[in-house]
Order: structure tokens, then C-alpha cells, then sequence
């Protein structure tokens, strides 16, 4: 039994699709509740087309090492749903499969510009669903407490209102919090990418082959975010997180945010957005998910024709809203698809700032560049390293700019 | 350790047989995968593609280059230490006191509560437990007026929370083992002992002590290689972080391997982490061969 | 991980052995010594043990209206008992207990079968190799679980024949998401068979002769006389490797991940972590926790004895 598997191993031509004939799988990273309405979809589609679809729910912070060991191990999903910063390695390594030319039509006249999220090197591969816009969201009742009637615009306005917001309990720990940065790898690098572009910033340049991580802009981004932890208006023992529980006066939060907003303030009445507090010329990140499919997949049209039926009309209920936009407006986010904003009509006081934001053009989406998740690791242990106040924000920028050189060496 | 008294005889072909699977899984599942990990350490190798030979290249770069590798050997060597440090005295003291108590087998049962318990469940437990500003730790020092620890968000307290975890994990074991080794003490030690007006500090630290000896050597060197290969709490409780205080190599390799699928490297790591280990545990035998004289 | 418990367990003989510590002898122990500062101590102790647990029952408890107060209130105001309900409501409760019972359990069958006979080769045959065999055994305990982690993923995804493999291992998913991924690489413990040839060493060799001149067959002097001379030995091997792998969970995870209906407690409860991100989601996460902790407290409480009595025994091998 020996010899075989050695010289299975030596070949190690990679592994076909799992499973044949039966349901398609599509993973994602929704929860049972939030995914609703899509698993409602696939019952329809499967009434209809006799093409049955299993969801598979994989944790987030898990998506991308579930979904790579599923392809080593050859029991991989047909169908994506990709944040678009795991597209390029998944590109790279021939994972994703390119879309029949029907599907890129449909993804060019429906989503405009977003197409780019889900385009890497030039090539489309899929469908772009969930987009995230970064704003200021302030909880207005908090800060009327405070004395203030309206949002920050500046970040010297913002350290000052968050500052007579922040109350400490008797062990000197923040009770409520002015100012808050979520606990997560993103709670941090994403709000360093808003203040980054803000100040005219950019994290890459040509074409991948540089970092710029340790230019001025991003040196005074990372100082404007550690200034609220010296002034004691936050620290990394208050998570943004906990936001819907009243007790944090500020964060710079994307907008998937809202149902759990709503749930634990009861309702948004009191809940401002308004744009990042860097002045008139302020900007802000996007990004997006995409729908993709696997480019082993035996039966890469069934899931195509699944993935268009999901995002298009013909998924769409009396409203006229497709069954991805369905689930998208459940859990507050945004989509692209222009049929279904239009369908949609208004957005909601909460929703409509970061609609415009990105009508705007204000925001810049998130680079698709190799290896991005373990980079924005490193980031986050960098800005992490400067909010706690061990380290200098240039010194840590630049130590952190030649570990990142180091890694866009290996592929540009 | 055979006993004198059991004699072996040749049974024909019925000792291979009684043997067969023990021989079918040392090739499959020892023989076969060591091999394989020694091959893939000269490779490069994302297994999404073709592995590529790339000679000791792997090796130089993490012990030359790979700055991370080395922080988390030393973080894998404070991580054993301070079980050892904090864990084996703790359930010595422990076992003492407990092996002169009534009602052994309610409080065994009390202190083996955390051994039955999976790693996953000890490590969401804990992290409610020390949760930074509403965790029942921090909640109970705020009652006695203090502020408390950022005991999972501070790198420095991270460490020391997954080490003390760790104790309370294993303290109940240690107990009952080090508690076996002092039954065997001989009472009429104590009484002697008593007789002549020693304490129980005295009877401890100049009777049990010494003559349990060996015990604790191999308790404190097992437990010091076991760690050094651990990392199921760690993963589950702070997956490494905050900024890589609690990332052991076990981890750092683990997650080389299969989030950023670098099988190559990760098996040299590997091999280089493995080999630290088998000095040790040389080391080890020949330490309790001198004990035991 | 595995590799501390694997150590574990071996110091819990090992010691023994090495020591020559005699079993406990329960009952009187001298009183006076210390008064009664042992019991505070000892009391003290058990608290820090049991209070993590209670936490979390207490969590398990709150509502969201509890848990979105400022400052979040510790008590629950009006305990939600409905939350056990919805652990199996809302989460793939049953497929997980199903899955940690058959891996477990089919995993102490094949430990226990394994190491007895291979303990029993060791101990009571003279055949050529046997002292390779027995070096073996105890080399092999020096392995430490994390070696073998990526090379036994690859060998079981390119199986020759097996999950749509053809005969080179390509094409398919060979082993990985099947039931034998999980439970072949624990097929042997090395610590087990050690133990069991220890055990075996001490039947007296005048029941085995007896056997054999009325013509009883080898296996036959095996499974009907040595085996039930050594049921403590079993039972106590049993229970460690029932609790070791009902709580094992890196490996499981690794190759269970792309696989939901495999999946066992821990690595459920692991995998779904952003299931129990909001808030409001954290009393369902302790319920979960509370869950999983319950069977393993049970067979605890029935079989206490084997954990330590029985343990004890082997320590006076």
C-alpha cells in the first residue's frame, strides 16, 4: 500500500470535486438565522429546477482555512462566498473558476464598479453580494449626556467629545467607553485604512510590488487612533463589540452592524452615522463579498445557473428584490445590485449615509493583493502594539512595512 | 520491569498474530507519516499546487530569518516552565494536605473536574471567567475594591491566564499522583518525627519531600515536555494573541500548515521543535537514572 | 495538547511504577496534624475549581435583557431555562453528541482490543524480535501528537481506492470525511499496550499451563482466562481513553472541518464561534458549554472508581 500513496503524493495533481450527483453545497459564513431566507431560496429552486443546494455554515473568522483545507482534502464546497481578500491567493492557486460569459455580462451591467471586488489581475470570478462601508456611528443618546448634540467631523472634535463621554468605575476601569475599537483583527486595521485614505494614504503601490506602510500619512493615521488610548478614552479591554449594549459612546464601524445595533438599543432612533471625523476631505473602505465557484466542481453550470438565479430577478419575491438582496436587507448590509436598490426604493435613516459614501465615490474598496489575511494580521499586531502604547507608531510601521515587502517579494 | 516470576514461551505464530495490528499501524500511522514529514521539510510545498525540493532551505530560513519562530520557541519555553514552576509545588502542597484529609474521594472528585473537561469548554469557560471588565474574576477583585487584570488582553497577563489555566487544569491530577507517592511514605517516619517534636512544615519539607523525590522529578519533566508540544487551550482561548504573546511553536506551526498552507516549512518547524524535545527527554532519563541511583 | 494528556497518563503509572508507591489504604488517617487549616485550604481549592463551572451555568441563564444592561448584570434577573431548549433547537446539538459517542466509544473498543493483545504477546511469548517490539512500544510514546498531524492528513486524503480514489489516491477525498479518519490514527496506543503488558506479566503461569494441557487454543487462553484476570486493568484504560478523545479536538477539527456531519461537541462548538459573536448569543454559547460538560460529569460520577481506584491499582504493578 506503500508505493501508491507515495507516488500519489509525488504527482499530487490536485483532487476532483467530492461529491457528484447530489446536492450542490455553498459555504458561507451566515448563521443559521441570519441565512434564512436563502435557505427558503433553495427549497424554491429545487421545486423548480429539481436541482437540490445544501448550506453549509462556516465561521467567519474560519472561512478561508476551512474552505483551503477542504481543497487539499478534495471535500470542497461547489459554491464560495469569498471576502474579497481571500480572492487572490484563491485565484492564484487556481481554486476559482472563471464565470461563463453570460454570468460576467450580468455582473457588469448589474454592479457597476463593485465588479472589481470580486476582479482580480483583470479576471472576473463571481458575483459580488455583501458590500461594507466604514462610518462613524455615535450613540446619540450618550452623547447628549455629554453635552454634545451632534457627531464629531474632525478627529480633534472626536477625541474631545469621547473624552466627556468616557465615565471609569471605582477600580479606575472605563465604564463607558467615549470611543471604541471592535475586538477583532479588522476592529483595528480597518479604521487605520479609513484614516489612512483620509490623509491621502495608500497602503500599496505599483501594483503590489511596494508597501507604503511606513510613510507619514500612515505613521499619523495609527497616532490619531493611539491618541484615544493615551488620553484613557478607551483601551483594548473595551470592545466595540459590545456597542449594542450602550455603554460606548463612539465607534468607526461598518455597516453589518445594524440588526445587532437595533436589538440591543432597542431601536436606531438614537443612532447617528455620519462620516469619518477627518474633515471636509474625509474618505472612507469598502468591501465585498463575492459569490464564486470551485473550479473543480464537476458541475460548475448547475452552479453558476444557481449563484445568477440567487442575485437576479428570478429569485426576486413580490417586492422585486432577488433572494441574496433578501438576506443582505435582513442583516443590514448593503448590496451592489442595482436592480435590487432600486427595488428596495429609500434606505433608512441608519442606512442611507453609507449608500451615499459609496455613491459618492468616497470610499476606496479593500486591495485584493496575495497572502492579504496573513498581511492584515501583521497589521493588526502592529497598530495593536502602538494603541497599548508599547512601541511607536514609525518604528512599528516600518518594522511592520519590511515584514509585509517581505511577502509581496514572494509574489510580485 | 518484567516480573521475575513470568515466564514467556514460544507460541508459534500466536504472538505475531496477538501483534498483527500494533505492526499494521506503525507502518501506516508511524513509520509512514515520519518518513513523509522528513521529505516534505526539503520542500516547498502549498498543497493547492506541486511541491517544489528546496534542499535545507526551509530549515535556514526559520532559524535564521524567521524572527516569529524564535519568539514562539521562547514563548513555548516560559509556557512549560511556569507549569512546571507554579503547577508542581501547587499540587505537592496540595496533595500533603489532601492525603491527610477525610472525605478523599469527594474532593478528588472536586480537582478532577477540569481533567474531564475538554479543552475547548475550559477555554470558552475561562474566557467568560476573565473577561476584562464584567468577567466573574475581575468582578469578585472589583468587590474587594481593585481594578483587576486585563487578563486575556494585556500580552504579558495573557500568558500568565493560560499558564494558571493550564495549573488548574492539571493540579487535580498531579495531586492524586504525588498524593499515591505519599501514602507510601513510612508512618512510623512521621511518628518518629512527631516524637521528636517536628512540625508538619518539618515532616513535609524534611520527610515527604525527600522520599517522594523521584516522583516529582518525573512529574516536573514530563509535564515539561508535554508542554512543550501543547497547544489545543491555547488555540481555543486567545488563538495566540494578543499580538503573538501566547504563541507557542506547536501553534505557530500548526497554523503555518494549514491557514497559510506552507506544509513545507510547517514540517521542518516540525522536526526542529520535535528535535528540541528529544534532547530533553534524553535528558530526562538520565536524570531519574541518577535519582534512582 | 493530546501530547500533555498522553504524558499524563504515563506519569500516573509511570510514577507508580517507578516509585513502587503502594495503593492507598483508605479509612483512618491521623486527625490532629493539621487541624483545621487543611480544610480551609482544601475548600479554598475547590472553589477555584467549581466556580468557573458555575459561571457558566449563571451565564447560561441571562437574558439579552441582562446582558445589554450597562454595566451587564452578573445574576439573572429572570433565569431563561428555555435556553437548554434551545441549544438543541438552534445548534446541531444531537449530530454532535451522536458523533462524539460513536468516535469515542469505537475508539476505547479498538484501544482496549489492541493493547491487550499486544500486551499480551509481549508479556507471556519468547518469539524472535520481541525486544524490538517492546523497544517499539516504548520509543514510540516519544512521538510527540503535533509530528504527525500534517503527514497522516495527506496519507488519509490520498488513500488508494478509498472515497473516490483511484488506485494512485487521486481524484477523490480518500479517508477525510469518513468516520475511519477520525478514529484509525488512535488505533494503537502506545501507552496502552505498555500498561497491558504490565498487567499481563503477573497471571499466575500455572492457569495458563492448566489451559493448555486440557488443548485450549492460544487466543482461546487469551480471551477466556488472561482477559478477565485483568478487568481492572481494561476498565481503567477504558475510562482514560473514553475521557481523552470524548475531549480530543485538534485532530477532529482538522479533518472534520469541511465535514458538519462528522463533526463531535468540541469541535462544534469550537467551529461555530461566530454563531455566538452577538451579545445576545453568548447565554446560548454557555448552554452549549453546560451541555457538553454534563455527559462526561455523568459517567464521571458512575465511574469515579475506575478513574481512581483502578488507576491506583496499576500503580502497584
Amino acid at each position: 500500500m506503500r508505493r501508491p500513496i507515495l507516488a500519489a503524493l509525488l504527482a499530487t495533481a490536485p483532487a476532483g470535486a467530492f461529491a457528484q450527483g447530489g446536492p450542490l453545497t455553498l459555504a458561507m459564513h451566515y448563521n443559521q438565522e441570519q441565512a434564512a431566507p436563502l435557505l427558503a431560496c433553495l427549497d424554491i429552486y429545487e421545486d423548480e429546477t429539481g436541482q437540490a443546494a445544501e448550506y453549509r455554515q462556516i465561521s467567519y473568522g474560519d472561512y478561508l482555512q476551512t474552505v483551503l483545507t477542504g481543497r487539499i482534502g478534495g471535500t470542497q464546497p461547489d459554491i464560495y462566498h469569498l471576502y474579497s481578500i481571500w480572492g487572490a491567493q484563491m485565484a492564484e492557486n487556481g481554486v476559482l473558476a472563471e464565470p461563463p460569459e453570460e454570468v460576467a455580462d450580468f455582473v457588469r451591467e448589474t454592479y457597476g464598479e463593485t465588479a472589481e471586488a470580486a476582479t482580480i489581475d483583470g479576471t472576473l470570478y463571481g458575483v459580488p453580494t455583501e458590500v461594507s462601508v466604514y462610518m462613524l456611528v455615535s450613540n446619540m443618546a450618550l452623547l447628549r449626556e455629554a453635552g454634545y448634540d451632534s457627531p464629531p467631523a474632525t478627529w480633534e472634535e472626536l477625541r474631545e467629545v469621547a473624552d466627556a463621554i468616557t465615565t471609569r468605575n471605582d477600580q479606575g476601569r472605563i465604564e463607558t467607553a467615549g470611543f471604541a475599537f471592535a475586538d477583532s483583527a479588522a476592529g483595528s486595521v480597518h479604521p487605520f485604512y479609513a484614516l489612512l485614505a483620509s490623509r491621502g494614504g495608500e497602503v500599496y503601490s505599483d501594483g503590489f510590488s511596494e508597501a507604503n506602510l511606513d510613510s507619514p500619512e500612515a505613521a499619523a493615521a495609527v497616532r490619531d487612533m493611539a491618541g484615544l488610548v493615551e488620553d484613557g478614552i478607551t483601551d483594548k479591554s473595551v470592545d466595540g463589540f459590545d456597542f449594542p449594549a450602550g455603554g460606548i459612546g463612539m465607534i468607526v464601524m461598518a455597516n453589518w452592524m445594524k440588526s445587532s445595533i437595533q436589538e440591543g438599543l432597542g431601536s436606531l432612533d438614537d443612532v447617528a452615522v455620519t462620516p469619518i471625523p477627518a474633515g471636509e476631505g474625509w474618505r472612507t473602505l469598502s468591501y465585498a463579498f463575492f459569490m464564486g465557484v470551485d473550479s473543480q466542481s464537476e458541475r460548475q453550470d448547475d452552479a453558476w445557473a444557481l449563484v445568477r438565479w440567487l442575485n437576479s430577478d428570478a429569485s426576486a419575491d413580490e417586492s422585486g428584490v432577488s433572494c441574496m438582496g433578501r438576506v443582505l436587507s435582513g442583516i443590514g448590509a448593503l448590496t451592489a445590485n442595482a436592480s435590487d436598490n432600486a427595488a428596495m426604493g429609500e434606505a433608512d435613516a441608519f442606512t442611507q449615509p453609507f449608500l451615499d459614501a459609496l455613491a459618492e465615490g468616497r470610499a476606496t474598496g479593500q486591495p485584493n493583493v496575495m497572502q492579504a489575511a496573513e498581511i492584515e494580521g501583521m497589521m493588526a499586531e502592529a497598530i495593536d502594539t502602538v494603541l497599548a502604547g508599547d512601541a511607536e507608531a514609525e518604528a512599528a510601521l516600518e518594522d511592520l512595512d519590511g515584514r509585509v515587502e517581505d511577502i509581496l517579494f514572494e509574489f510580485y | 520491569m518484567r516480573r521475575r516470576g513470568a515466564p514467556a514461551r514460544p507460541g508459534g505464530s500466536a504472538p505475531y498474530w496477538f501483534l498483527a495490528p500494533v505492526f499494521l499501524f506503525t507502518g501506516a500511522f508511524l513509520v509512514l507519516p515520519l518518513g513523509f514529514s522528513v521529505w516534505l521539510a526539503f520542500t516547498r510545498w502549498n498543497p493547492l499546487s506541486e511541491p517544489r525540493w528546496v534542499g535545507t532551505r526551509q530549515f535556514e530560513f526559520l532559524l535564521t530569518r524567521d524572527d516569529a519562530f524564535w519568539g514562539t520557541l521562547g514563548n513555548t519555553f516560559v509556557f512549560a516552565g511556569a507549569l512546571v514552576v507554579i503547577g508542581v509545588p501547587l499540587a505537592l502542597g496540595l496533595a500533603f494536605v489532601f492525603s491527610r484529609a477525610r472525605g478523599k474521594a469527594a474532593w478528588r472528585a472536586i480537582y478532577y473536574l477540569p481533567q474531564i473537561t475538554s479543552f475547548v469548554a475550559i477555554a470558552y469557560i475561562w474566557q467568560f471567567v476573565l473577561d476584562d471588565r464584567y468577567g466573574l474574576a475581575n468582578r469578585l477583585l472589583g468587590l474587594a475594591g481593585l481594578r483587576g487584570f486585563d487578563w486575556l488582553s494585556d500580552p504579558t497577563m495573557a500568558m500568565v491566564s493560560i499558564v494558571l489555566v493550564m495549573v488548574w487544569y492539571d493540579v487535580g491530577r498531579n495531586m492524586v499522583v504525588f498524593s499515591a507517592a505519599i501514602e507510601g511514605v513510612p508512618k512510623d517516619l512521621y511518628e518518629a518525627a512527631e516524637l521528636d517534636g517536628a512540625g508538619a512544615w518539618l515532616q513535609f519539607s524534611r520527610i515527604t519531600v525527600p522520599i517522594i523525590r523521584p516522583a516529582v522529578v518525573f512529574v516536573t519533566v514530563t509535564s515539561f515536555i508535554g508542554g512543550m508540544g501543547f497547544f489545543a487551550l491555547i488555540l481555543a482561548m486567545t488563538k495566540g494573541g494578543p499580538r503573538g504573546a501566547t504563541e507557542v511553536t506547536a501553534l505557530y506551526l500548526y497554523e503555518m500548515a494549514f491557514q497559510d498552507l506552507r506544509m513545507g516549512r510547517a514540517s521542518a518547524g516540525a522536526l526542529i521543535l520535535f528535535a528540541i524535545i528529544a534532547v530533553l527527554t534524553v535528558l530526562q532519563f538520565r536524570l531519574l537514572r541518577e535519582r534512582r541511583g | 495538547m493530546t501530547v500533555a494528556d498522553e504524558f499524563a497518563l504515563e506519569a500516573d503509572a509511570d510514577v507508580r511504577a517507578a516509585t513502587g508507591a503502594p495503593a492507598p489504604r483508605p479509612g483512618r488517617r491521623r486527625r490532629q496534624a493539621m487541624g483545621a487549616l487543611k480544610y480551609v485550604l482544601l475548600t479554598f481549592g475547590a472553589l477555584l475549581m467549581v466556580l468557573p463551572f458555575a459561571d457558566t451555568f449563571i451565564g447560561a441563564l441571562r437574558s439579552p435583557a441582562d446582558v445589554f444592561a450597562n454595566p451587564p448584570r452578573y445574576f439573572p434577573s429572570d433565569p431563561q431555562w428555555g435556553v437548554y431548549g434551545r441549544v438543541f433547537a438552534e445548534l446541531p446539538m444531537g449530530r454532535w453528541i451522536f458523533n462524539s459517542v460513536v468516535v469515542t466509544v469505537t475508539i476505547t473498543v479498538v484501544q482496549v482490543a489492541t493493547s491487550a493483545m499486544a500486551g499480551w504477546a509481549l508479556a507471556r511469548y519468547e518469539f524472535p524480535g520481541r525486544a524490538n517490539a517492546f523497544r517499539l512500544v516504548v520509543g514510540a510514546q516519544m512521538f510527540p501528537f503535533f509530528l504527525f498531524v500534517i503527514p497522516i492528513f495527506f496519507l488519509l486524503r490520498f488513500a488508494p481506492l478509498a472515497g473516490g480514489n483511484d488506485i494512485l489516491g487521486q481524484g477523490g477525498s480518500g479517508l477525510l470525511g469518513t468516520y475511519a479518519a477520525l478514529v484509525l490514527p488512535f488505533a494503537v496506543t502506545w501507552y496502552g499496550v505498555f500498561l497491558m503488558r504490565q498487567f499481563f506479566t503477573t497471571i499466575p503461569e500455572e492457569l495458563i499451563e492448566a489451559a493448555r494441557l486440557d488443548g485450549a487454543s492460544e487466543w482461546l487462553i487469551f480471551r477466556r482466562i488472561a482477559l478477565p484476570l485483568v478487568r481492572p486493568a481494561l476498565a481503567t484504560l477504558a475510562v482514560f481513553a473514553f475521557v481523552y478523545h470524548w475531549n480530543e479536538f485538534i485532530w477532529t477539527m482538522t479533518i472534520t472541518r469541511t465535514a458538519p456531519e462528522l463533526q463531535t461537541l468540541p469541535v462544534g462548538i469550537f467551529l461555530l464561534e461566530n454563531q455566538f459573536q452577538d451579545l445576545d448569543q453568548k447565554a446560548l454559547q454557555q448552554a452549549a458549554l453546560a451541555v457538553s460538560v454534563l455527559p462526561v460529569l455523568v459517567l464521571f460520577a458512575l465511574a469515579q472508581r475506575f478513574f481512581v481506584s483502578a488507576s491506583m491499582e496499576s500503580a502497584v504493578k
